[in-house]
């Protein structure tokens, strides 16, 4: 009788070590594991925090993360929290702290509750970098930004123009009305087309929303493609919205008379460019992204890049822009039938 | 015999602990570093905080799964109240501490009165309270706290020594956990929580006012998890909903290292604070010696397994019912 609570918890403590234990499939357990460096080693030592590990686009960014090491001849330690989950994130800062090392480049899950720990780090001498997305500014050195919203603007925007014409009729499927990043790449898209475009045309001022699910992605297209009959042009600019638009246009055969562009990743899309439902679309590279993250803070650790420059040579990226304390990839890079194979991602 | 039991048992965690240290302090380069150490502790001290109050439940027999909940739930009705409802911070920190208080009072009276067993009703808690957390803030986080807020989470007490110095937080434990000793070793309050652990039906024919003081376990649970709560906004300087998500395992984890049965009747709090230095000390040594993190938590998963199975064994062979 008293034994029966008694296992159930067991049971339930079990279950949750079991999936908190879950280990996702990393690209590399390999050769360049986390065995720290030898004492006489005297390479620099950097660590490189994605956001979590095991997805599609973080593991391609520490493709180039290794990448730059190994050009740069330092030892990187490239670890994260298994979920997005930015307390993880602090106290997995606090043991690098501890191991003293030259600089860190992190993707923070919250600009917040990541300051503290990052102002920890300067405080104890060590460069800070974020990546991918920001923390408070004066918590860091530097941020090295994927591309400027401007430049996403602009591709995107021109994207639509090549493929419809300077009078497209278009609409916007975001992710949800609150997504930071997502508002700023709409309202600089609208300030290119008044000067660009002006002739281009948003049907709805409201973007419809797809509340970064795909099925809803694709219900939403559908009923958009039966209320505005003469639109052009759908911009999906998530990576869940794409597919999921895609999806959309393709059930309703509607490839052929409505032009969609928008962000995601290749592996995502490589069936619907190669059936022909869309013919391009965007996103910044991550290995490169990795790969600048690197150099910026070894840089950083070397004294090289100090506060008030303006440009910042990486490696094969060559001269990076950087605005104020921000460093910036460059421009997105468009996939289309030709190229989308020599993307995995 | 039981008390001499206990004794043994929280003297071979310390040797255990004691080892896992030297260990560490061999293999592991720039391990001991009491700088990087103290530091550490600031994140002991919120799970070690719940692991007080949890002790004295399972000694009952009884389990509070929504412990990390109630924390995060606190911790935006003091975002809510500072940001949006303009308060000054110790009001706002009052009213949090109210709402945890509040919240463990239902788990107590749901499951004492209502004799709806605690693994049911907190497991149905764990979700409610973390559901208001998120609705209440629209799972978006609260930050720009005042300094005082943020020196419970980052600041220090008392200077140690050159470049040292005790973490508020962790100070804020050793009281917690001193607290906890004298209630279970030297009050009726103890002696009656592991009575009721030990046999419900007898401790109620013993005129001991078993639905009461579990009722006020509970609700001194959702107190202590209130305060962690303005400690954990303190330290991350941010109050989300998500916050110590899955919090409630390393907490149960504690105290089942320290020795505490699952199945009630007998309680450590020292035991419970020498399972969360093992706990934490395993994790801050497999971190330093560049263990990646998924496998860390497979490591720690399995010390929880091999210490219950280790506790049952033991409390069989020394012919302790249960």
């Amino acid at each position: 009788m008293k034994r029966a609570p008694s296992l159930i918890v067991m049971g339930l403590i079990l279950i949750m070590a079991a999936s908190c234990g879950k280990a996702p499939s990393g690209p590399q357990d390999s050769g360049a594991g986390s065995t720290p460096p030898a004492h006489d080693d005297n390479r620099l030592r950097i660590g490189v925090m994605p956001k979590l590990i095991g997805i599609d686009f973080f593991n391609a960014t520490e493709k180039g993360a290794r990448a730059a090491a190994e050009e740069l001849g330092v030892w990187v330690d490239f670890d994260g929290p298994v979920t997005n989950d930015v307390q993880l994130q602090v106290q997995m800062l606090e043991t690098w702290i501890a191991k003293k090392y030259d600089a860190i480049a992190v993707a923070p899950n919250d600009p917040d509750a990541i300051a503290p720990v990052l102002e920890r780090a300067r405080e104890r001498g060590i460069k800070v970098i974020t990546w991918d997305a920001d923390s408070k500014p004066a918590a860091r050195n530097f941020f090295v930004s994927q591309c400027s919203a401007e430049s996403v603007a602009r591709t995107l925007m021109d994207i639509m123009a090549d493929g419809v014409g300077p009078e497209a009729k278009y609409l916007f499927l975001t992710g949800s009305l609150t997504a930071a990043n997502q508002n700023i790449w709409m309202d600089e898209m609208e300030k290119y087309r008044q000067k660009k475009y002006p002739k281009m045309q948003n049907l709805s001022s409201t973007p419809k929303v797809s509340e970064e699910d795909q099925a809803l992605a694709t219900q939403v297209t559908t009923d958009c493609l039966k209320t505005y009959a003469d639109l052009d042009g759908i911009f999906a600019i998530t990576s869940v919205a794409l597919p999921g638009a895609a999806e959309g246009l393709r059930k309703a055969g509607a490839g052929d008379r409505v032009f969609l562009t928008g962000l995601s990743t290749p592996n995502g899309m490589k069936e619907y460019i190669k059936d022909g439902t869309l013919k391009r679309f965007a996103l910044w590279n991550p290995v490169d992204l990795g790969y600048l993250a690197v150099h910026a803070a070894v840089a950083s650790a070397k004294g090289e890049l100090m506060a008030g420059a303006e440009a910042f040579q990486a490696g094969h990226l060559g001269e990076c822009r950087i605005e104020k304390d921000v460093i910036v990839l460059g421009d997105p890079i468009v996939f289309d039938k030709d190229n989308i194979d020599t993307f995995d991602f | 015999m039981i008390q001499r039991l206990l004794l043994a048992r929280e003297a071979v965690l310390f040797y255990v602990l004691l080892a896992m240290g030297a260990v560490f302090a061999i293999a592991v380069d720039g391990f001991l570093d009491a700088f990087s150490l103290l530091e550490r502790t600031r994140y002991w001290a919120i799970p070690g905080m719940m692991a007080v109050p949890m002790t004295f439940i399972i000694a009952t027999a009884g389990i509070d799964l929504s412990v990390a909940s109630i924390v995060a739930m606190s911790g935006i009705v003091l975002g809510l109240l500072f940001r949006d409802a303009q308060l000054p911070i110790a009001v706002a920190a009052g009213a949090a501490v109210l709402a945890g208080l509040s919240a463990g009072a239902f788990n107590g009276w749901a499951s004492s009165y209502l004799r709806i067993p605690p693994l049911v009703v907190t497991l149905a808690t764990m979700a409610l309270f973390r559901g208001v957390a998120m609705g209440l803030s629209k799972a978006q986080p609260i930050s720009d706290f005042p300094d005082g807020l943020l020196w419970l989470g980052q600041g220090n007490i008392v200077r140690l020594g050159s470049d040292l110095y005790l973490p508020t937080p962790f100070a804020a434990l050793l009281i917690a956990v001193a607290l906890g000793w004298v209630l279970m070793r030297r009050s009726w309050v103890g002696r009656f929580t592991e009575c009721i652990g030990e046999n419900e039906m007898a401790a109620e024919f013993a005129a001991i006012g078993v639905r009461r003081l579990k009722m006020a376990l509970y609700a001194g649970c959702g107190l202590v998890c209130g305060l962690a709560a303005l400690f954990n906004t303190g330290l991350y300087a941010t109050a989300k909903a998500d916050t110590a998500n899955g919090m409630e395992l390393e907490v149960i984890a504690c105290v089942v290292i320290g020795g505490t049965r699952i199945s009630g009747g007998q309680g450590s709090v020292i035991g419970s604070l020498l399972g969360l230095c093992i706990i934490g000390i395993l994790r801050y040594g497999l971190e330093m010696a560049g263990v990646r993190s998924q496998y860390v938590v497979i490591v720690v998963g399995a010390l929880l397994i091999v210490t219950a199975v280790f506790n049952e064994w033991i409390a069989r062979r020394r012919g302790v019912k249960g």
